[in-house]
């Protein structure tokens, strides 16, 4: 397995499995090879609640359940909201490919139709929060070239590219050594720094490290979304057919 | 407004109750809508109307392969556009919105790669945002305002085949289901010179007896999507017939709905700089007074920022058939527009949007302002701005320009 979702260490597979020994630590590749290895998961289940902080401090709470099937970039993620009351039923559809950007589809029960996200809208913050389409996709790891920057003592700093389509020009991750886990990662595009995530509160579900808190900061807006996930399972059994547009119009 | 907050209480008790069931879920709102009106209409003096509604939703899902759905709504309003007989609608046959609405009552099994529903349900073909030409189990509710229709649920039994990425839809519509078309004697229908001084009688509609039936069959490819489809059965927007009774000065209109048959597709296709969308229908009836005609859209839609931009053209072509001014068609007389929506996210809680549509002879602009207020208040002030020839489809509500303001609590 030589594949790694990105997107993953902010939403899907928010922790990654305990390192015993740290041997890919000359390559950054291996690095990430080996945190992918250790975080993989058939399929996950949880429930999210997340806390929106824009500016002047205003909050707003949503809640969504998350489904995803299959890892390493060749997977399918369903995500519903159930609170606020005036989204709940909203869903997003996400087919992840691993040679190239995933396909989405969001449902608006209002209006009884499924609209597709065109690659170019990615950049766009997901229904106000402060992640983006884009960053709710797991991408897989050939689709970045990846450069050890810095050793930090308990950390690494690792400079990933993307090679393909993204808003993001390169980001820098921050993993853990001890346990190769993603502890914070800096998103920058052609303007500068694009958002910070920090990864805590971690623990460990079915032998897999995740963090239970994930806080994004949209660095140019100043706004903040912290999720907190609930309910968290891996390895569970799900159905493929659950994971497809006439699955998503199925949705309250 | 009495029967809609009564209904209210009752359902929220129910809700309740069930929500102790495992595979229950929930949800609806109460919503208030007074709209303000500058101008009289010649048929509308009102100026001001206020409309109420509660919309309970809820799905009841005991096993995986089985879900229950159904959709309730309450309404009142102040300018008749709601029926004041308290009872439960079944067939949205109504010329006005019945004020206790079985909206969605439908039962769904779902195994492997097909999905069977049966009941009252939405079905929504069309790819396309302003104008949707394939999408003809959808009849609309015209009364409020002509320019901002809201679907409606049919009877009928649909099975979708998914596998990998195709999926074929099969409709069967056994009960016809028309359009709410704006009432004679309101500012959404404005009248011909010709019938001044005459009173306008609804005389009540011929509705086709048989079924419609439709199947599309949806690809999704890499960077594109696209759908053929076919329906056949009726046109949900009326002709007219009259009578005039010149003893009483009266004009008896009766609604005749016309044969169709329809064969589309839609398309969309994402490119690095925008999507562009595209779609078209081909329209063919054997009903004396309908037309044959093509009609099509197409856009671009694009996301600057947290700005979404559309934009693009609808036209149509008459290719059999006369024209005939005693036929309710918007969706024909629209076209041959410029038509745009831009929506901006400003943060989790506001947002705003602009849509507008121009062509030869009127236009008409509708922008909106939304505030979330905690998690179950929203406020949407609106304004409407319609003007144009008195002979075009949209100058004749220039009249009609207003402001609105929705308020909305959810839970």
């Amino acid at each position: 397995m030589n594949r790694i979702g990105r997107r993953t260490f902010v939403l899907t597979l928010p922790g990654f499995a305990l390192a015993q020994n740290p041997s890919a630590a000359g390559s950054a590749r291996q690095i990430m090879e080996e945190v992918q290895s250790r975080q993989k998961a058939d399929s996950q289940h949880y429930e999210g609640t997340l806390e929106v902080i824009g500016g002047g401090n205003r909050i707003a709470t949503k809640r969504w359940i998350f489904d995803r099937l299959g890892s390493s970039g060749n997977s399918k993620a369903m995500l519903r909201f159930t609170v606020p009351a005036e989204v709940k039923g909203v869903a997003l559809l996400i087919v992840n490919h691993p040679d190239r950007a995933s396909d989405q589809w969001m449902w608006r029960p209002a209006i009884g139709r499924e609209q597709r996200i065109a690659l170019q809208d990615r950049s766009t913050r997901f229904f106000g929060t402060d992640f983006s389409f884009e960053d709710l996709e797991e991408r897989d790891i050939d689709q970045y070239d990846f450069k050890l920057d810095a050793d930090e003592g308990s950390r690494w700093k690792i400079r990933a590219t993307p090679r393909k389509s993204s808003q993001y020009t390169y980001c820098f991750f921050l993993v853990d050594k001890s346990r190769y886990t993603i502890s914070n990662a800096e998103l920058y595009n052609k303007k500068g720094l694009a958002r910070a995530i920090d990864y805590r509160d971690f623990d460990r579900v079915k032998g897999i490290w995740t963090a239970r808190t994930t806080e994004v900061h949209d660095v140019m807006r100043d706004s903040r979304t912290i999720l907190k996930y609930d309910q968290l399972q891996f390895n569970i059994p799900l159905k493929d057919s659950d994971f497809t547009l006439d699955a998503l119009r199925r949705t309250l | 407004m009495k029967i809609a907050l009564g209904c209210g209480t009752v359902l929220f008790l129910i809700s309740s109750a069930a929500a102790q069931t495992s595979g229950f879920e929930q949800r609806g709102f109460l919503e208030s809508q007074p709209f303000l009106f500058p101008q009289t209409a010649p048929n509308d003096s009102a100026v001001a109307l206020d409309q109420a509604l509660f919309q309970w939703d809820a799905t009841y899902k005991p096993v995986p392969w089985f879900r229950l759905s159904g959709s309730f709504d309450a309404r009142a309003d102040t300018h008749r556009q709601v029926d004041r007989q308290a009872a439960v609608s079944l067939d949205d046959r109504r010329i006005r919105r019945p004020a206790l609405d079985m909206r969605l009552l439908s039962a769904q099994f779902h195994k492997g790669f097909l999905t069977l529903e049966i009941g009252r349900q939405l079905i929504r073909w069309g790819r396309t945002d302003i104008l949707t030409p394939t999408d003809r189990f959808a009849p609309r509710d015209y009364l409020t305002a002509v320019i901002a229709s809201d679907p409606l649920a049919v009877n009928a039994v649909r099975a979708t085949f998914s596998g990998g990425n195709d999926s074929l839809d099969l409709v069967w519509q056994p009960w016809f289901t028309p359009s709410r078309i704006p009432l004679f004697d309101q500012r959404w229908n404005p009248l011909p010179s010709e019938v001044d001084g005459l009173q306008i009688v609804d005389a009540g509609a011929h509705y086709p007896g048989g079924s419609q039936e439709g199947a599309r069959w949806n690809h999704v490819g890499g960077q594109f999507e696209f759908a053929l489809a076919y329906f056949r059965g009726f046109n949900n927007l009326p002709l007219f017939e009259t009578r005039t009774d010149p003893a009483a000065a009266t004009l008896l209109v009766e609604r005749d709905y016309a044969n169709m048959q329809m064969a589309g597709g839609d398309l969309a296709w994402q490119f690095p700089w925008a999507t562009v969308a595209g779609e078209a229908g081909y329209f063919r009836s054997g009903t004396p007074g309908a037309q044959d005609y093509v009609l099509y859209v197409v856009q671009l839609e694009r996301q600057v920022r947290e700005w979404m931009l559309t934009c693009g053209y609808t036209g149509s072509e008459i290719t059999g058939g006369l024209s005939t001014p005693l036929q309710f068609l918007p969706d024909l007389e629209i076209s041959k527009s410029f038509v745009g929506r831009a929506s901006l996210t400003i943060d989790v809680n506001r947002g705003i949007s602009v849509e507008t549509a121009v062509r030869g002879g009127g236009s008409f602009v509708r922008a909106e302002y939304s505030q979330a207020i905690g998690n179950h208040w929203r406020i949407t002030p609106v304004a409407a701005w319609l003007r144009g020839d008195p002979a075009d489809f949209l100058g004749q509500y220039r009249r009609n320009s207003y402001l609105e303001l929705v308020v909305r609590y959810s839970f």
